[in-house]
Parts: structure tokens; C-alpha cells; sequence
């Protein structure tokens, strides 16, 4: 059963905003958000391009801190935690933030170490017990069968769909909490794009799954809830069923049924 | 089209072409121009190549490469400067090696944009820019008669390393931009700091740029006479060295010293001599260079593994 989000309970909520705005340099890139997400469910942001759901995704995980010009103001908590306080440990942070990438990005080393990087630096992991959660990783990204007879060999030469997993398995070795994905797809085939969504709906049992995606039947296949943005400003947040088969707003409808974007 | 008559259309089509013809014309010629320029270019290193080798190659020999001078520099081989050149290459890469790699890293990464990092940046490019027997006049006052090394193989080292430290600073910040932000930001959302993102991510993958910019440096170095003319120089060397550390107290006789004493001395070296000592010195930059190429394909290789 998933309840409206204005029926979400406190408890239920896992991160949060509270009328977030977003400014670089002169141009602004959200407008007073307030979003709330629940735990252990998939939560689909989408909107035209420009809209600001990138922008919104990295706030969580304060992966906007490189770009030249970058200003927020407005409220954010993430796990009990606020990301733009100068008392949060960023790292820790983002030790329980994990996020996947629109291009794949796999570190130009083994396929191992890949995996590996992340669960030695944050859990101080050797030999078999390392071995272990690489293994776990790689299994729950249903990457560990095609790879793991090499595991030495350079990252960089798996296929598209290989690599995006192998990200996962990245991220799932430094066992987050919340998972944020920014198109994970729209880099990959129809056939690896089906291998990530069923990974969506199996980490969502025991993960908050927050996805970008231009894909509407994506959302609409996946996610509990879905949040349409458009020019920066969150324009409706509701029940993923309730918000693709009947939008409140002109704008969402317009949008799903392909009048625009 | 009705209302144009057919010699109006033959005038015009004329007038096109012509403006067309001239056009064609300044290409040929500015292309022609561009041609011979890049042609002149090349005869200029054809010809300073073609001049060393021809007046060098005779004197050239296993012996000449390989014994020491005789007969109070007059005859006899130029080992003892081709030793000389490879210790201040080697002594001048240990010393700027981390001083450079780390400038060049602070540059990139930590220093940001404000007045400091470009006060930084606006005095290594002076620094870069400076006349290289000013740091010759600079190595002697500091490290020669103030710090009292006297002319010696450290002193020489220490200065060729002030002389190549811009060069290596701008060669590893430039080797660390280019780095891809999507290996920086993969490292940030995992949650590795700062350090771990440096030391694993961005210095694995500047390491070829870093490395070939530091040798070409220090080789171009090497092949400079100014910094180390009053700094390490020596004109009588013989084949022997000392042992252990007393080395770098020592000056050592080099390639580019004996190059510029040459003629100095009131020609006592014989022509012969100082021909093959320029022709070893240019194969000693180009073995140096090749060296560095070299060193960039074996990391490159072993990153893709």
C-alpha cells in the first residue's frame, strides 16, 4: 500500500527539503522546493531537461560544491542530517548516500578494486573479508556471474550495461543508505536498461531509491511516487499511478503526454 | 528568371567568376605563404641537424665516448662530461620532483581562485620566463657563497631544479585538469576523501603527463650551460670520481660547460672535439626525450591493465 505523500508519517520521511532554492551564478535552478521522500521506496524526478532535477539530486549528497557559482538557500536533511551545515561529516554523509551516474563511470583500474575502493576506505577491509563484499556487491548488481573469472582485468572494458552495474556494485559495496541515480539509463540498451530497473525495484526493499529519469514509462514502471519539475519548481509530487493516469495540473499532463519536453 | 535576359545572366555569371578567381588567388597565395613559412622551419632544423652531424660524426667514436680528455683537454674522449650531465640530470630531477609535482597538485586542486593562487600563478610564470643565467648569478650568490657548497654538483642540481621547477609546477597542473570530473565526482559520492582522491584517482591518472613533463623538463635542462657555468662547472676533469657523498661536493666537468669553455679558453680544445661534444649533447637531449616518451607509453599500458 502507498499512501499519498502528504499522508506520509514523519517517520516514514528520509530526506527532506524545505523550500530549497538553487542559484549558479545568476541563473536559477530551483525555486522554493519542498519534497519529502519515505524510506524504502522509489521516488522518480522528472521534467523537461534544464528543469532542475539533477540539480535537486546532488543537493542531497552535496555533489554541487565543484560548480562554479553554486548557491543554495532553504533547508536540507538527509538521514538526520543536514548536508550544508559545517558540523556534517561528508564523508559519513556520503558513506550513506550512494549515486550512480548518468555516463557510467568506472575508475580506470580493476574491475576488483573498483568494487573494492570504497568498502577498504570506509571499513579498513583486507584479504577474504574484502574479497566477501566485493563478491556481495557485484552478486547484488547482478554483474557477479559474467565477471567474476576477471576480476583483475581493467574496468574500463566491460560493455556499457557492465560498467553501469559494476558502479552499483560500487556504491552497494559501502553499503548506503539512500541511493540516487541520475539517469542511470539513458546511456545504456533496452536490455540493460531492464537489468537496472528490476535492480531498482529489489534495492527499494531495503533501500530509499531516488532516480532522475527522462523515461516516463521508466517512472511509471518503477517508482512508488513521482515528483514532475519543470523551470526549477516542483510542479506536482504525488503517488506514481495517481500522477501518470490522472495529473492535477495542466502542465504534468501536458508534459506525460508528450505535448512538450 | 523570365525577366532577366540572358546577357544580363552572362555579365553577372562573369562578374561572379572573377570575383571568384580573385578570391582563389589570395588563398593561393596566403597557402603558399603558410607553405613556405612551415618550409623554412624545417630547412632550419634540417640544417643546424645536418651541420652538427657532419662536423661532429668523424670525432665521434667508442673511445671519444668512453675515455677520458688527454693532454690537458687537447685530445683524448669527453666521458667525464657525459657523466657529469647524467649526475646534474639525476641529482636536478630528485630535487624538483616533489617540489614540483606538489606545487603543480596545490595549483590544481587545493589553491581555488582567489588573489594568493594567482600571486602563485603570476610568479612561477615570471619564474618561467626569467633568463636562465640569471639563475646561474642566483645558484652562485645563495648556494655556492652564501650556503658555502661551493662549486659543486649539489649546488649545480639545486639550481637547474629552481630553473626547471616552473615548467614541472605547470606541466603537473595542466597533467591534473585533465583528469575527467566524472573519476573526481565518482570518488566524492563514494565518500572518499580528499587524499584518497588525490593519492588513488587523480595522481594514478596525471602520472604520465607528470612524468613526461618532468623528464623533457630536466632534459631540456641539462643541455643549459648558464645555471650551472659558475654553479657546478669544472674544465679539467679526469676520469676518476670520489666516493659516496663527498660526489655532490665536488663540481663535475658536463656537456654544455665543456660546450661553452670551448671556445673560451682561447681555442685550446681542438675543433674536432668541440663538434662531437655538441653532437653527443643534441643525442643526449634526444635519448632524454625518448626516454620520457617511452615512460609515458609503459604507464599508459599499465593503466589500461
Amino acid at each position: 500500500m502507498v499512501e499519498p505523500p502528504n499522508a506520509l508519517r514523519a517517520e516514514q520521511i528520509v530526506v527532506e527539503t524545505h523550500a530549497l532554492t538553487v542559484f549558479y551564478g545568476d541563473t536559477q535552478a530551483l525555486k522554493n522546493v519542498s519534497l519529502p521522500i519515505a524510506r524504502n521506496r522509489v521516488t522518480a524526478l522528472i521534467g523537461p531537461s534544464g528543469c532542475g532535477k539533477s540539480t535537486f539530486l546532488r543537493c542531497l549528497n552535496r555533489l554541487n560544491d565543484r560548480i562554479p557559482g553554486f548557491r543554495m538557500q532553504g533547508k536540507v536533511r538527509v538521514l538526520e542530517m543536514d548536508p550544508y551545515s559545517k558540523h556534517t561529516d561528508l564523508i559519513e554523509l556520503r558513506r550513506r548516500v550512494g549515486m550512480v551516474f548518468q555516463k557510467p563511470t568506472p575508475l580506470p583500474m580493476s574491475i576488483y578494486d573498483n568494487v573494492a575502493i570504497g568498502a577498504r576506505s570506509h571499513y579498513g577491509l583486507r584479504g577474504k573479508q574484502l574479497d566477501e563484499v566485493v563478491e556481495q556487491a557485484l552478486q547484488r548488481a547482478a554483474l557477479w556471474d559474467e565477471v567474476k573469472d576477471i576480476l583483475k582485468r581493467p574496468a574500463l572494458q566491460l560493455s556499457g550495461g557492465q560498467q553501469q552495474r559494476l558502479c552499483i556494485a560500487r556504491m552497494l559495496a559501502v553499503e548506503p543508505e539512500v541511493i540516487l541515480m541520475d539517469e542511470p539509463c539513458s546511456a545504456l540498451d533496452p536490455v540493460s536498461t531492464f537489468r537496472i530497473e528490476e535492480l531498482m525495484i529489489d534495492l527499494a526493499k531495503d533501500h530509499t531509491v531516488i532516480v532522475v529519469t527522462h523515461n516516463m514509462q521508466q517512472a511509471a514502471r518503477v517508482s512508488h511516487y513521482t515528483a514532475f519539475f519543470m523551470y526549477g519548481e516542483l510542479v506536482e509530487y504525488d503517488v506514481s499511478k495517481q500522477l501518470f493516469l490522472s495529473p492535477k495540473q495542466k502542465a504534468t499532463e501536458d508534459y506525460i503526454s508528450g505535448r512538450f519536453g | 528568371m523570365e525577366g532577366v535576359g540572358e546577357s544580363t545572366l552572362l555579365t553577372l555569371g562573369a562578374a561572379r567568376s572573377g570575383r571568384r578567381s580573385r578570391r582563389m588567388l589570395i588563398d593561393l597565395l596566403f597557402i603558399g605563404g603558410l607553405r613556405a613559412v612551415a618550409l623554412l622551419s624545417v630547412v632550419t632544423v634540417l640544417a643546424i641537424i645536418g651541420v652538427i652531424i657532419a662536423k661532429g660524426l668523424p670525432t665521434i667514436s667508442w673511445s671519444f665516448l668512453t675515455s677520458p680528455p688527454q693532454e690537458g683537454m687537447t685530445s683524448g674522449g669527453i666521458y667525464p662530461m657525459i657523466r657529469g650531465s647524467v649526475l646534474l640530470m639525476l641529482g636536478t630531477l630528485v630535487i624538483v620532483l616533489p617540489i614540483g609535482v606538489l606545487g603543480g597538485v596545490f595549483l590544481a586542486e587545493y589553491a581555488g581562485q582567489n588573489v594568493f593562487s594567482r600571486f602563485i600563478h603570476a610568479s612561477v610564470a615570471s619564474l618561467a620566463g626569467t633568463p636562465s643565467v640569471i639563475f646561474g648569478l642566483f645558484g652562485l650568490a645563495v648556494f655556492v657563497i652564501m650556503m658555502q657548497m661551493g662549486v659543486s654538483l649539489l649546488a649545480g642540481c639545486l639550481t637547474l631544479a629552481l630553473f626547471t621547477l616552473p615548467a614541472v609546477v605547470f606541466t603537473t597542473e595542466n597533467a591534473i585538469r585533465s583528469v575527467p570530473e566524472s573519476f573526481i565526482e565518482a570518488g566524492m559520492a563514494l565518500g572518499l576523501s580528499r587524499w584518497q582522491i588525490l593519492w588513488k584517482i587523480v595522481l594514478p591518472n596525471a602520472m604520465p603527463g607528470i612524468l613526461t613533463g618532468v623528464v623533457l623538463s630536466t632534459g631540456r635542462a641539462a643541455g643549459e650551460a648558464p645555471p650551472i657555468l659558475l654553479t657546478a662547472g669544472i674544465y679539467y676533469a679526469t676520469g676518476s670520481l670520489p666516493r659516496g657523498w663527498d660526489i655532490l661536493k665536488q663540481p663535475v666537468a658536463n656537456l654544455p660547460y665543456h660546450l661553452a669553455e670551448g671556445y673560451r679558453q682561447g681555442g685550446v680544445i681542438p675543433e674536432a672535439i668541440v663538434w662531437g661534444t655538441c653532437l653527443t649533447l643534441m643525442l643526449f637531449v634526444l635519448i632524454i626525450n625518448i626516454w620520457a616518451i617511452m615512460v609515458r607509453v609503459r604507464v599508459r599500458r599499465r593503466q589500461r591493465w
